[in-house]
């Protein structure tokens, strides 16, 4: 850590470079408080008063935005869960167990990691609509469980527990699952807030694999929903409703990431110290 | 009926053995301690019994039924980890219950087994802290709680002093010794520190080299050492072993010539010491004196001096360069680098031939 | 005994793997038995060899839209990296001034795609863009940046930039916190200036961490999808085309799901080959670790 003060220099140019990452999303949040026929008039109008909450009163009658955000609740949360019952699983597994083609299964999850999401959402596609998966909840939700990330970050961290607590649990005559339930997994607890909160975010804000798995529009999840709202807002909404949209959209991961700062940046942190 | 006992037990780790064939009888409600330097296999003979290691060969016993086929929670045993184990995110009471509550004993007397326990370690206050709060004495003693709670028939120990500092060693020392006298089990302790084993144990097995070198009492072990290496590690400092060649015998005893030419009478009997046989005469330092009057004596330069209080060691080298250890009381003005004369009390020399058996002196004439 | 434990393993880490091996390797798979087909989303196959490979390399849209993506990793990382770099000396220091500032730099990370198309193009359209207001208020007209073609590209790197600085930030001071405080202390008391420390130490102390940054910001850059689509459609004229757009056209438009899956797997090996490049190029230098 740097224990200098900054330069005047760099303190402005830092504050100049914060306002331009501010600025964006405030223009955003000051249009959503003007009525679309204020800024049809004129779109300058922005920047003076009068404020109005009509676009949000309008999302919260039950607008498809509200289903959307149902959607995206469930989604986010179906994957979360899902994953942190898979990773946990597989991670004591792989950390603590021995079994034939241990090794080279472990490979084959960390391999994963590298392929990107162009090579396998097409086939996908396919395969989910010969299953009928598409415009499903489950649809949406299994390709979110197949990140090798959380196997592999859970695994290290299993690994990372003295094995003594194991030997210790054994001679008090735990089962294996008891080992694992009691024992193991409440040690976890960190590393669980961390690939929860991590896999929430990429859930919610996935866009690709939701585009084109749900394509009745009451499936969509707020993230797709958006896009759509995006292309047509001309026609159908006007400026201030979408952009009362967009904040609404952002308010709940904008909550999460207040909440669990600590635990994004270490996610994000951990793929650095590897 | 015999506690534990081993029979023939071997193990390897893929190619490279670790133990072989260790054999051993336990009584019950003997404290044992096991003995040896690092990489000895006495920590995994320790595991075997505990059943955290599976053997390649041989049996292992308890109260006549064979365990060493039955998973770890089912030999009855309860085990001390050198670094605790606790559970971190369980308050005492539910790191002492949970062993009971696996094995499905009723709830009142899980909590009344604790407060026993508790009392007994005098830890009633600590019961719904968590191991982190607590000092590293506090910890063994919630590990011990926890060992005892189990009502084991045997207790293991894994080096239970080496993580204390000096102070508190040898408080748990004390407290080791009574809990022994509280408990109606058998204790195995695995230990490196030979002042460990001698000062608590009934028995020691001293295991080197994938073997039991001897088992016996501190007093057997210290005065009667099986071969050369239990000779040297029993005991600090450590016995000299000075080569010498046998020089014949008087009187059924045999004599011995040192290197420098001075010769020693010894109480050691001759038989299967041939005149000419090259051996080593082990020499513990509280036999081995200043010369008075000074002049007398092996000659020796003195290459150390520790000074303790109430004794001092002085490390020296005779003259054709083996080192020998001498005792001298109280704070001894002898300096390093002084020439000094040796007074060697030869009646209580051991000897020991070039195969490692050793030779022990008779009763006095 | 033995035998339980091999179980329970399997028991362990087989609901992962059932899911893996259905819904990534099976589909992996298929991907590169449909990249030999022609064939449409709805189930007709044909089989045509290498024919879509070669139909790839010599199209002409591919190659436009390559050019462009290539142009917009090349407009992208380098200033990211750079900037993300200084951010972070500048950053890492205890204080409340920096924890605010690292939080505001952090934010935008977590938006979504559509959110951050949607702010930028209300900033960068002519009519009620924020940048169109302020040029009208100092009596300039607005610029057109979605439509203009020499402009589109710029456009969408800038609009990636705000969006994905607060990553490689976060990288870059997990990687500065991991040095040893005590290799500062000793470059004082060798009366080190401060450009020199930067550059004879610091850099070299978080080289993994740069090149972690650039391998996964590449790779990302090169798959850029959302912003493209929703900004600008991938025009006028084809000028902001990425890739992956060109895929997605591909396969829901003209329902060609052989011929699209074919250039993912060609985009797939680009990236692979890159990764592996770069990733070779800095450590071929440095003594195996431990």
């Amino acid at each position: 850590m740097n224990a200098r003060r900054l330069s005047p220099l760099a303190t402005v140019l830092l504050l100049i470079g914060a306002a331009i990452m501010l600025a964006p999303m405030l223009w955003t949040l000051l249009l959503s408080f003007k009525s679309n026929a204020a800024l049809m008039a004129d779109s300058g109008a922005a920047l003076a008063p009068p404020w109005t909450l009509e676009n949000y009163a309008a999302i919260l009658q039950g607008s498809l935005t509200m289903q959307w955000l149902v959607n995206s609740l469930i989604v986010a949360t179906g994957a979360t869960v899902g994953v942190l019952v898979l990773s946990s699983l597989a991670g004591y597994g792989f950390a603590r167990l021995e079994f034939p083609f241990r090794r080279t299964l472990f490979v084959i999850v960390l391999l994963g990691l590298a392929v990107p999401e162009q090579a396998v959402i097409l086939p996908r596609h396919q395969l989910f609509a010969m299953l009928g998966l598409h415009n499903s909840y489950p649809g949406l939700i299994l390709p979110s469980l197949t990140g090798s990330f959380g196997v592999f970050f859970m695994t290290q961290y299993f690994r990372a527990i003295p094995k003594e607590l194991d030997e210790a649990a054994m001679l008090d005559g735990a089962s294996r699952f008891t080992l694992f339930w009691k024992v193991l997994l409440p040690l976890t607890i960190p590393a669980q807030a961390t690939l929860g909160v991590f896999t929430f975010l990429a859930a919610w804000n996935d866009y690709w694999w939701p585009l084109i798995s749900a394509t009745t529009s009451d499936y969509f999840t707020l993230t797709v929903g958006l896009a759509s709202a995006q292309m047509n807002y001309a026609q159908t909404s006007g400026l201030g409703f979408l952009m009362a949209q967009a904040v609404f959209a952002s308010i709940p991961i904008l909550i999460v990431y207040i909440l669990f700062q600590k635990q994004i940046v270490r996610a994000m942190a951990g793929a650095a110290v590897r | 009926m015999y506690g534990l006992e081993l029979i023939d037990v071997s193990k390897s780790y893929g190619a490279t053995p670790v133990l072989d064939r260790v054999s051993l009888a336990m009584p019950p409600r003997e404290f044992v301690a096991f003995l040896g330097p690092s990489g000895s296999g006495k920590s995994t003979l320790l595991r075997i019994i505990a059943g955290l290691e599976s053997l390649d060969g041989g049996e292992v016993r308890l109260d006549g039924a064979r365990i060493d086929h039955l998973a770890p929670g089912a030999r009855g045993i309860a085990m001390v980890f050198q670094n605790y184990a606790l559970y971190p995110h369980m308050t005492v009471r539910e790191n002492m219950a949970f062993g009971l509550a696996n094995a499905k004993v009723p709830g009142d007397e899980i909590a009344r087994r604790i407060a026993q326990a508790a009392e007994i370690l005098e830890i009633t206050g600590q019961l719904d802290k968590k191991p982190a709060q607590m000092s590293g004495g506090q910890r063994q003693r919630v590990a011990i709680g926890r060992a005892i709670v189990k009502q084991p028939r045997l207790f293991l120990l894994d080096e239970p002093l080496s993580n204390l500092d000096a102070a508190l060693r040898n408080r748990t020392r004390l407290e080791l010794a009574q809990l022994r006298e509280r408990v109606d089990a058998g204790m195995i302790m695995v230990t490196h520190d030979q002042a460990e084993a001698m000062t608590l144990a009934d028995r020691i097995v001293i295991i080197n080299d994938r073997r039991i070198q001897q088992v016996g009492t501190p007093a057997e072990v210290y005065a009667r050492p099986a071969n050369a290496f239990v000779a040297r590690f029993v005991g600090s400092p450590a016995m000299a072993m000075v080569p010498a060649t046998v020089a014949g015998a008087e009187g059924g005893r045999v004599r011995v010539r040192l290197a420098e030419g001075a010769t020693l009478l010894t109480a050691v009997p001759a038989d299967g010491l041939p005149e000419g046989a090259a051996v080593e005469v082990g020499l513990r330092p509280e036999h081995v004196r200043l010369a008075a009057p000074a002049g007398e004596g092996l000659p020796a330069r003195v290459d150390l001096v520790e000074r303790l209080g109430d004794r001092t060691y002085l490390y020296a080298r005779l003259a054709a360069g083996p080192e020998i250890i001498a005792h001298a009381p109280g704070f001894s003005p002898v300096r390093s680098g002084e020439a000094v004369h040796l007074a060697i009390d030869a009646a209580a020399a051991h000897i020991f031939a070039a195969d490692g058996t050793a030779h022990h002196p008779g009763a006095r004439p | 005994m033995a035998w339980r434990e091999r179980l329970a393993g399997y028991a362990f880490v087989g609901p992962f793997l059932a899911v893996y091996a259905a819904v990534l390797v099976v589909p992996l798979v298929m991907g590169l038995y449909i990249s030999l087909n022609n064939a449409d989303l709805f189930g007709q196959r044909e089989w045509v060899g290498l024919d879509n490979y070669a139909q790839a390399l010599g199209d002409p849209v591919l190659h436009q839209a390559f050019g462009n993506t290539v142009l917009l990793a090349l407009l992208i990382v380098p200033p990211l990296t750079a900037i993300a770099l200084l951010l972070a000396l500048a950053l890492n220091r205890p204080g409340r001034f920096a924890a605010v500032l690292r939080g505001v730099f952090f934010s935008s990370l977590v938006l979504s795609v559509t959110i951050v198309t949607l702010i930028w193009r209300f900033i960068l359209v002519p009519d009620a863009g924020l940048i169109a207001e302020g040029l009208e208020a100092v009596g300039r007209t607005p610029i057109p940046f979605l439509s203009d073609p020499d402009l589109v590209i710029p456009a969408i790197a800038v609009t990636t930039l705000w969006w994905s600085l607060g990553f490689p930030v976060m990288l870059l001071l997990a990687g500065l916190q991991q040095v040893p405080g005590d290799i500062y202390e000793a470059a004082a008391l060798d009366g080190a200036s401060r450009w020199t420390v930067l550059r004879r130490i610091t850099l070299p102390a978080i080289r993994r961490t740069l090149l972690l940054v650039v391998m996964l910001q590449t790779a990302a850059q090169l798959q850029i999808f959302g912003q493209a689509q929703l900004l600008t459609g991938g025009g006028p004229g084809g000028a902001s085309r990425t890739i992956v757009l060109y895929i997605f056209e591909v396969s829901f438009g003209r329902w060609e799901l052989g011929y699209a899956t074919a250039i993912a797997e060609l985009l797939f090996g680009m990236i692979l080959t890159l990764t592996l490049l770069q990733y070779w190029l800095v450590t071929r230098h440095e003594e195996p670790r431990a």
